[in-house]
């Protein structure tokens, strides 16, 4: 028995390819995104960057607001010590006298951080939203959940009459006004004659008839409103209503080119690095909620979803157990990509002087500080920290492309 | 329809040379009265977008740290000009209703928001005046719009000019050390912080080799008639050589720094969308007839590849136009750009509403015009 087992070392190369050894899915996907040349730089200038990042960090000690020395402004690279620089400054030093080779290094940990917050914000709000869009518009939605759904339609637009009338208790009653809406949508679902009458008269009379304790105009104003949510609660809502309404709060984001929501952003919040993240991480949002819906829609169609629904699996589980490690490939290119993408953004913020504060070193915002010396010749406080910016994207960006043709081969062209 | 369908196929075999792939979607009966229903929905689902844009610009304006009263008369300003200045801008009226007026049964009070009021002024293009410099928005947006426009249609040019040609040349070629050599350079485009392109322009061209000005957008003493209030244009209807060069040489510095991501990304969208193309049956046909294959490139594939491309191209033009605002920073272009950039800093609430509001209405209706010319090239969109 153990003679067949084992193998000869010299045999390997003739082993039938039938039967080679067991690789898992992504076992093949590591293989081929090795195989790839740009794949390959793209981990190189990644973990060469994420390397230094950490260990300047932890091993490197930095205290950006002691770091100051006149005597040394504004001097160019040198290689070796000299009479007029004694120590060694191989990207030059900047208007304060700083090592610039250090602050790049030092602020390549602000970017990595910067990138990996604000697309772990990105994705778990819209990766969130998109997969429950998604899967709420290929699926039909059990009682349990249309109750929810109902109570908070009831409860979100029942907010509105309530805050005018400063009574919370229009709100309450509109979100029970909505479950008795689902229970009539699940049970008496063929019964259509005039429910939407009655709901709306409903709804008419449980808003204004608290807000008549303050007023007729105020109740005639509430009544209006209520004549209206409660015509929507008699709408047989489902799914697909919950997924268009996300969808088209996304589009309204989306509406908003990148950069400008951003400064907009932290022109609200006020700078600071962690606000960058923050706003860079907002904007992303709608971008993984349309890749995840779309993804999941893709996936919803598929034989085996259909398998486990058909054997009563509960839709948390079709959820985590087959759509999500289904739709994992996109997300993680996207991710990959994004993480350039925020870095690009943080950079750019910075340098318009809205990220990180000024003696913290964040590559942007030294762009942002040394340009104006451009002019008098200081090319290399400006060369350094762009290049910086430029490298980790470009490996972030190439690590992206590799992975997915990796993950994908049949997106490969 | 079957039936149509196939005659405007034998149609089109019958001139060979025309052979145009279904994808094209011959076989719709009224293709017009299904576009203008396109439009028309299209067109209903803008109207929501323009209303959260305005209601979201309001609300960052408004939610910013600091009172434009005591920004518009300084620190030292004595409480009742304060107040007198919040009645005369409406600061003192509710964001959105009024719920007090209402209780009092006052239904026009009710109405009476900073929010409708500023909607309400809108329609007729007021918005507002600078806070620091008292001029009207609109005046200043009139006045700067071109300057941003002129850059970014060059820069949009330059991006199409180049970018569509690499794309097709490196899909034609796949696979060559042309194509490694033109899609890395697209991907190192892509990764391209564009302030640091630009400044790094300014060193070479400016400083070290002082071939181009290193901002601004025409020299002090060139004067131009206003026409288009572009001036390039201009000063060629106006026959005006040498105030030509001098607006081309300020502007190619800021439009090539705008142009190289949407190009590097345009580069490689008509790449994969080419290959794509010319790997469907009616490209080998047309190659095994023995067309030239220059024909087979621009005449068969390009018409069909160029979907996705027009889209994307459209797409760069939002993102153009927050590239604007710092790409217009580093080369003081006069633009909306710098302008917003700018009133950020100042704290100028309508400055910002304004410049913020015209980008985002600019980025809502050419994505509007851009989903309305891919329905007409492909029918299979207005199905939806």
């Amino acid at each position: 028995m153990s003679n067949m087992t084992e193998t000869p070392p010299n045999d390997i190369g003739t082993i039938d390819f039938a039967v080679r050894e067991h690789r898992s899915l992504w076992m093949d996907a590591w293989r081929r995104l090795i195989t790839s040349r740009t794949a390959r730089t793209g981990i190189i200038i990644v973990a060469l960057f994420i390397f230094s990042a950490t260990f300047a960090h932890y091993f490197w000690q930095y205290e950006p607001k002691t770091d100051l020395d006149y005597s040394l402004k504004l001097k160019p690279p040198t290689l070796s010590p000299n009479e007029e620089v004694p120590s060694v400054h191989i990207f030059g030093t900047d208007k304060l006298g700083r090592d610039i080779f250090r602050r790049v290094i030092h602020g390549g940990w602000n970017s990595l951080r910067v990138g990996i917050v604000a697309v772990g914000i990105s994705l778990i709000f819209g990766g969130l939203l998109g997969m429950l869009a998604g899967f709420y518009e290929s699926m039909l939605i059990t009682s349990a959940e249309r109750l929810v759904l109902f109570g908070l339609v009831g409860f979100t637009l029942g907010l509105l009459p309530a805050w005018i009338a400063a009574q919370p208790l229009q709100a309450i009653l509109l979100t029970v006004l909505g479950v008795i809406a689902a229970y009539f949508n699940t049970f008496q679902a063929d019964k259509k004659s005039n429910r939407v009458l009655i709901f709306a008269i409903a709804g008419a009379l449980v808003t204004a008839l608290p807000a008549v304790f303050i007023g007729l105009t105020m109740a005639a104003v509430c009544g209006i409103l209520g004549l209206i949510i409660g015509s929507i609660l008699a709408l047989p809502l489902n799914g697909k209503f919950f997924s268009t309404t996300v969808m088209r709060v996304m589009d309204i984001i989306l509406s908003f080119p990148g950069y400008l929501l951003a400064i907009a952003i932290v022109a609200f919040l006020g700078p600071g690095l962690e606000k960058g993240m923050i706003a860079i991480g907002v904007v992303g949002i709608p971008v993984y909620a349309r890749l995840v819906r779309s993804a999941v829609l893709s996936v919803g169609q598929k034989e085996y979803i259909l398998a486990a629904q058909s054997v009563g699996e509960s839709h948390g589980r079709i959820i985590f157990r087959h759509i999500f490690p289904n739709i994992l490939s996109p997300v993680i290119v996207q991710s990959t990509m994004g993480l350039a993408n925020a870095i690009l953004s943080a950079a750019a913020l910075g340098f318009l002087g809205l990220g990180a504060i000024p003696p913290e070193p964040e590559w942007g915002a030294m762009l942002g500080d040394s340009y104006r010396y451009l002019t008098s010749g200081a090319w290399w406080a400006v060369l350094f920290p762009g290049l910086a910016i430029m490298l980790s994207v470009l490996g972030f960006n190439l690590l992206g492309d590799g992975l997915r043709d990796a993950l994908d081969p049949k997106l490969r062209t | 329809m079957g039936i149509a369908c196939n005659l405007l196929f034998l149609q089109q075999l019958r001139g060979a040379e025309r052979i145009r792939p279904l994808i094209f979607g011959f076989c719709t009966p009224n293709k017009e009265a299904h576009l203008s229903r396109y439009i028309i929905r299209r067109l209903v689902s803008v109207i929501p977008t323009l209303i959260g844009v305005t209601f979201v610009i309001f609300m960052f304006q408004r939610l910013v740290p600091g009172d434009p009263a005591v920004a518009m008369l300084g620190e030292h300003a004595t409480q009742e000009n304060v107040e007198r200045i919040r009645e005369q801008l409406g600061l003192n009226r509710p964001l959105f209703l009024d719920r007090e007026a209402l209780a009092e049964g006052n239904i026009k009070g009710f109405f009476d928001s900073q929010y409708l009021r500023y909607l309400g002024r809108l329609l007729v293009f007021d918005m507002g005046e600078s806070i620091h410099r008292r001029i009207p928005v609109a005046e200043t947006l009139k006045q700067r719009f071109p300057a941003t426009l002129e850059l970014s249609l060059f820069a949009m040019l330059i991006a199409i000019v180049v970018g569509v040609p690499v794309g097709i040349i490196s899909a034609a070629r796949r696979n060559s050390w042309l194509d490694s050599v033109t899609m890395v350079g697209a991907l190192v485009g892509v990764s391209m912080p564009i302030f640091w392109l630009g400044l790094m322009e300014i060193m070479i061209f400016a400083v070290i080799l002082q071939w181009l000005p290193a901002g601004g957008r025409l020299s002090t003493g060139v004067d131009i008639p206003s026409i288009t209030s572009l001036y390039l244009v201009d000063s060629l209807l106006a026959l005006d050589f040498p105030a030509f060069k001098d607006a081309f040489q300020h502007i190619i510095m800021p439009a090539v720094a705008l142009a190289t991501i949407p190009m590097s990304i345009i580069a490689r969208m008509t790449r994969s969308s080419m290959l794509d193309v010319l790997q469907e049956d009616y490209i080998r046909t047309a190659s095994a007839k023995g067309l030239a294959e220059r024909v087979v490139l621009f005449r068969h594939a390009l018409k069909n590849a160029f979907l996705p491309v027009i889209t994307i191209i459209g797409l760069q033009a939002g993102i153009m136009l927050s590239g604007a605002v710092l790409t217009e920073t580093i080369f003081s272009w006069p633009g909306i750009g710098k302008w917003v950039y700018d009133g950020i800093l100042g704290r100028d609430y309508p400055i910002v509403q304004g410049g913020t509001l015209i980008i985002a209405i600019i980025f809502v209706v050419v994505n509007f015009l851009v989903d309305i010319s891919y329905a007409m090239l492909d029918p299979r969109i207005r199905y939806e």
